[in-house]
């Protein structure tokens, strides 16, 4: 976690602006495609974007997604202030959702955001305090070390 | 990328050096310099949208020349099915075929509509037995294709790679007629009658293939005038040879209509082509088995080389297939087994191009980007063109490459001599 970081670009989440859905996801993948990152971290990363970025859209009050590129790895970090997680544990189950069944009806809410952002990193941690918001922390590696040839 | 490959050329004395195409290009492909349209082809897609924005008619699609069937002993051509909605619904599309042969110098001709429907069941029994990645996407525009080597590489693993109908008839048409005449194959031209500059250049430059099946493709707007004077309306019903679900893929949803996976989306035009690439790439619609995709509104009956206007196409078509209704339809079980016997299959796997040789470490991107944005805060962000790329972006873009000057921006210059001024 020492690594220099090279790039960082924040990006606000406003809460219930669906309008705005998925305008920091894409966003970010424009900064990763223009530095020409490996198609499949852009991929990986741009999935787990979106999932982080509706979360907070259908939750929280307000957030940020940062991007921070280091030589060895693209880290994103959502934070939200939002009523927080209450049981961690049971959020990361596969189809657990408190979504209501408004939101499921749009697609949103299959208890599937958080497994599948971690699924498609390498790295993730989150931190959770209920009525004061979540922060989401994940990572995927950058393939070849920074010696000059990526 | 050979400029030479491309179908899309420029009309020497007719490009003033507006800047309409360059704007409407989806890739960015154009810039205009010295007044004149200039195109990258590594980022053209042939999509033809210059074709269409050109007020000068000065953009043009490069096609065969009638002495190109001088080549040949014995001249095949295969209509695209977007032929039978150009004359009106009173013509059959046996009346149309014949009279594009005897009009313009054919010696005969090969109907593609059958294999639309063939290839509908080839993928459905593909769609049945394949793994991911999913959604699967459609190869049967060429544009579509391109913009996928180009902009989505990584959305190349999702491409059926089910030849088109076009394709197969051209090679099933070949073995026929050799055949019947008792020629060597390549004394058989076959061309294709187009709708499109994309269809072209999927034949001058085929992707997924050794080389086309086709020797050269011909305008439909170009043979329209003597296929018009040649038609007669006679006694004749419609011609059984055609296949009405066959004839659908002219338009949008066609293709789709005749699967029998209804798992699928269909979606025309190259901004919502864009928009839904950039979802399936965040990860959507994996419940999706199938996509429809066309650079065109509508698909291929809105193509930049045709006469009829796209709505009075469409209700040409929709006439047609009620009058054909009830004919159909190829035997499954025949489509099954020649699928297995890989009929169907491309003589070549599409490939993402090769990523280019990193000439810059991430430090480098990073503070090129840096430089890009710096850059961009001088320009006034109007994407007026005048500079001759399409937008600020792109000019500061350019001028990071070396390939332009941020004094080509008129505000910029403007302030520059109000500066000198005061």
């Amino acid at each position: 976690m020492d690594e220099p970081v090279l790039y960082r670009e924040s990006f606000a989440i406003t809460g219930d602006d669906f309008e705005h859905g998925g305008d920091a996801a894409a966003a970010v993948k424009l900064v990763m495609k223009d530095l020409g990152l490996d198609p499949a971290i852009v991929r990986r990363l741009s999935i787990a974007n979106f999932e982080a970025e509706m979360n907070v859209i259908m939750y929280a009050r307000e957030g940020r997604m940062d991007l921070l590129i280091t030589p060895n790895e693209v880290r994103v970090v959502v934070a939200d202030s939002g009523p927080g997680i209450e049981d961690i544990e049971l959020a990361m189950q596969e189809g657990y959702s408190t979504a209501t069944a408004e939101m499921r009806a749009r697609g949103f809410g299959a208890g599937m955001g958080l497994p599948n952002i971690k699924r498609s990193t390498d790295t993730f941690e989150i931190e959770s305090e209920v009525g004061r918001g979540t922060t989401l922390r994940y990572s995927v590696r950058l393939e070849r070390p920074p010696n000059g040839t990526r | 990328m050979d400029s030479a490959i491309h179908s899309v050329i420029r009309e020497e004395g007719r490009c003033v050096g507006c800047v309409d195409c360059s704007k409407a290009c989806p890739t960015k492909a154009i810039r205009v310099r010295d007044d004149l349209m200039r195109i990258d082809p590594a980022t053209c897609i042939d999509c033809g949208e210059c074709i269409r924005a050109c007020r000068y008619d000065a953009v043009h699609a490069r096609t065969s020349s009638p002495s190109d069937l001088k080549r040949f002993k014995y001249t095949v051509a295969v209509p695209s099915t977007t032929i039978y909605t150009q004359f009106g619904s009173d013509f059959t599309p046996a009346q149309v075929a014949g009279a594009l042969v005897t009009a313009n110098g054919f010696d005969s001709f090969y109907d593609v509509t059958w294999m639309c429907e063939m290839v509908s069941r080839a993928v459905d029994t593909y769609l049945s037995e394949c793994g991911g990645p999913w959604p699967k996407i459609s190869v049967t525009c060429p544009a579509i294709i391109r913009l996928i080597l180009i902009r989505y590489p990584d959305l190349v693993p999702h491409l059926i790679p089910v030849h088109t109908p076009r394709e197969l008839a051209a090679k099933v048409a070949r073995r026929k007629f050799a055949a019947a005449l008792g020629m060597p194959p390549d004394d058989i031209g076959i061309f294709y009658i187009t709708p499109c500059s994309a269809m072209m250049q999927s034949i001058v430059a085929p992707v997924g293939l050794a080389e086309s099946h086709f020797d050269g493709a011909f305008s439909i707007a170009a043979l329209y005038g003597p296929i018009l004077r040649a038609l007669k309306v006679d006694a004749h019903g419609l011609d059984e040879r055609f296949n009405p679900s066959g004839l659908a893929w002219a338009m949008s949803g066609g293709e789709t209509a005749g699967m029998r996976n209804k798992n699928s989306l269909s979606v025309t035009g190259v901004h919502d082509v864009t928009s839904v690439f950039d979802t399936i790439e965040a990860g959507k619609f994996q419940n999706v088995d199938f996509i429809e995709a066309y650079v065109c509104p509508d698909g291929c009956v809105s193509g930049q080389l045709l006469v009829e206007g796209r709505y009075a196409a469409r209700r040409t078509l929709q006439r047609m297939q009620a009058r054909m209704k009830g004919q159909s339809a190829v035997a499954e079980e025949k489509v099954r087994s020649m699928f297995r016997d890989h009929f169907f299959d491309m003589e070549g796997e599409i490939k993402a191009p090769a990523i280019k040789p990193m000439t810059e470490t991430l430090q480098q991107a990073i503070r090129r980007r840096q430089e890009k944005h710096r850059l961009l805060d001088q320009l006034p962000k109007k994407d007026c063109a005048a500079c001759g790329a399409p937008d600020c972006t792109t000019l500061a873009e350019d001028v990071l490459a070396g390939e332009a000057q941020l004094t080509d921006c008129v505000f910029v210059k403007l302030k520059e001599y109000e500066a000198g001024r005061r």
